[in-house]
């Protein structure tokens, strides 16, 4: 069995709902099946192989081809087996996951691993904004899972992130872990304004004092020695991350936030 | 069956199901870690008064522990899991938790995934200041306390043990039997999966079932007290004149099985020229428990 492999024939007009393309949904079905299967795409419902160049059988590895921004939903609440992404991905890429894991060679548009729940997503490239958070109105994001970012992050990294890890070896834009409920986000570039804004619980890493400081609502608490932070450490060696090479270290600066609300937060700055 | 001088009785130790979990304590040096684990492991030689049976196995290199500290692994045993879980979770509350630079872990995977708390309950001590870390799919628990922050894993296994293994020295002198059983305690502690839960890993008190008092479930084995050969249905020739006891526990039958034959062996090489005469072993007639280990199987 090879992958099945799905190459994307033309550029797209309209954005296209990829959700019926996981592991799970294709379980048991033929390519025949999986040609006639109808996606979304604006106010048209169009087969798979009007889209899509067909080939290869393995519904569990799933590989996108010549891949677009424009491409929704792909690995939509699967909860197993591997997809790979060939260019770039549309909105709620990996929106709802709960197993397997999704890679992509270039970048994603918003709400990537929007409300995961396990499972791993790792972008080679840039991520857009919302990374791990809930859709809009909702009030936990990602619950579960690791979401690695070679690149940089958009704005709203981690808003209302609940568990899990987001790691972004590259730089976080504004508002990262804003409304964040508890989990980790750790950054190894910059890091944008308004670093945990409305943060209730969880932990931001860094590895060095962002460009725009810490705002007036973290409080210092200090340099410390946190045991926690070997096992991290620890635990990155395993993934395929540039985390896996960063020297552990446990040595922090901890800021307590965010004290507008109840302050739980923390922000980690290695020293 | 005799063993360099040493006659090895036919007959049997007598073992029940336990449940058991092991713990590691990690801190700043080994003496820290072993003044916690010293701690966490005391007033817990018999289930018959302590509730448990607890000991150190042994200690840990850094590369060996969760946090790269040097550590101490312990081994704790009670009648049940309930049981169990009271008992780690009251001595990590009261002698870890407390302990300086000091850290807890599980050191061991249940049976089909069973677990009991570890420092599940003692996170309520952070009174909302704790913070909860999901590391490698384990969940972890940073309580802040005066030294800094006290890190300890949620919850850690429970799996089916083995506790009450046996076996008596009998000797022509205290001195002797002593010198005897420090030999099979050393060499047994040189293995894993087990504990010698009594102090120094030896009984002087070994117990029958029942007593003449209505309040005691168990009372002193006048069967093999040399004082008392001229009153007692003894079981103690002329010349034995003092008989001790290691208790074994363990995490599977096997291992208790191994422990016994490596003990054995290094009281039976001090041989009949040093006063040990014979090796024996505690039962009940096979009421108390399943597990039945044969002294002359074990050294065949």
């Amino acid at each position: 069995m090879s992958a099945l492999t799905l190459r994307l024939k033309t550029d797209l007009a309209q954005r296209v709902d990829c959700s019926p393309l996981t592991p799970d949904k294709l379980a048991g079905k033929d390519v025949a099946d999986i040609a006639a299967l109808e996606l979304v795409s604006g106010r048209l419902t169009l087969p798979v192989d009007e889209l899509f160049d067909i080939s290869g059988d393995d519904v569990n590895d799933i590989r996108f081809e010549n891949s677009s921004v424009k491409l929704d939903h792909i690995g939509h609440a699967m909860s197993q087996g591997h997809i790979t992404i060939e260019g770039d991905a549309g909105a709620y890429l990996g929106q709802f996951m709960t197993g397997g894991n999704i890679e992509i060679t270039g970048n994603t548009f918003i709400y990537t691993g929007c409300e995961m729940k396990g499972g791993q997503i790792k972008i080679n490239g840039n991520a857009g904004d919302f990374v791990g958070a809930a859709r809009s109105g909702y009030k936990n994001g990602m619950t579960g899972g690791i979401i690695i970012v070679t690149g940089n992050t958009g704005a709203r990294t981690g808003d209302h992130m609940r568990r899990g890890m987001i790691l972004i070896e590259g730089n976080a834009g504004e508002y990262c872990g804003s409304r964040m409920i508890s989990g980790t986000i750790a950054v190894l570039g910059d890091v944008g304004k308004h670093l945990g804004y409305a943060m209730k619980r969880g932990t931001l890493l860094l590895t060095k004092m962002p460009q725009h400081g810490i705002t007036a609502n973290f409080n210092d608490c200090g340099s410390h020695t946190l045991a926690f932070l070997p096992l991290m450490f620890a635990s990155f060696k395993k993934l395929d991350s540039q985390f896996a090479n960063v020297e552990g270290f446990s040595r922090v600066q901890r800021y307590a936030g965010d004290v507008g609300g109840i302050g739980m937060g923390e922000i980690l700055i290695k020293i | 069956m005799i063993i360099n001088g040493v006659s090895i009785d036919k007959t049997f130790a007598e073992a029940f199901p336990m449940k058991g979990t092991r713990i590691i304590i990690t801190a700043q040096n080994l003496e820290w870690a072993m003044h916690s684990a010293t701690a966490f492991t005391g007033f817990a030689t018999s289930v018959i008064a302590c509730g448990c049976e607890a000991a150190i196995e042994r200690t840990l290199d850094p590369s060996e522990t969760p946090d790269g500290r040097p550590g101490v692994a312990c081994l704790i045993f009670a009648m049940g899991g309930k049981g169990l879980a009271k008992q780690v979770e009251t001595r990590a509350g009261q002698c870890v938790l407390t302990s300086p630079t000091s850290a807890l872990f599980s050191g061991i995977e249940g049976d089909d995934g069973a677990e009991i708390a570890l420092g599940k309950n003692l996170r309520f001590f952070g009174d909302g200041y704790q913070i909860s870390k999901m590391i490698d799919g384990k969940r972890y628990w940073r309580i802040p306390v005066m030294d800094g922050e006290f890190l300890t894993q949620e919850n850690t296994g429970v799996v089916s043990s083995v506790g009450g293994g046996n076996f008596l020295i009998l000797a022509e002198s205290q001195p002797q039997a002593l010198a005897a059983c420090e030999a099979a305690v050393k060499a047994m502690k040189q293995l894993p999966n087990i504990i010698m839960p009594f102090p120094g890993g030896v009984v002087r008190s070994g117990s029958k079932v029942g007593s003449k008092y209505k309040a005691l479930n168990a009372s002193t084995n006048d069967a093999f007290c040399p004082t008392l050969k001229g009153q007692t249905k003894s079981e103690l020739s002329p010349e034995v004149e003092s008989v001790m006891e290691i208790v074994i526990d363990g995490l599977s039958k096997e291992d208790i099985d191994k422990a016994m034959r490596v003990g054995i062996q290094a009281a039976c090489e001090l041989g009949a020229e040093n006063g040990i005469r014979r090796i024996s072993a505690g039962n009940y007639g096979g009421k108390l428990g399943p597990f039945h280990f044969h002294l002359q199987e074990i050294m065949a």
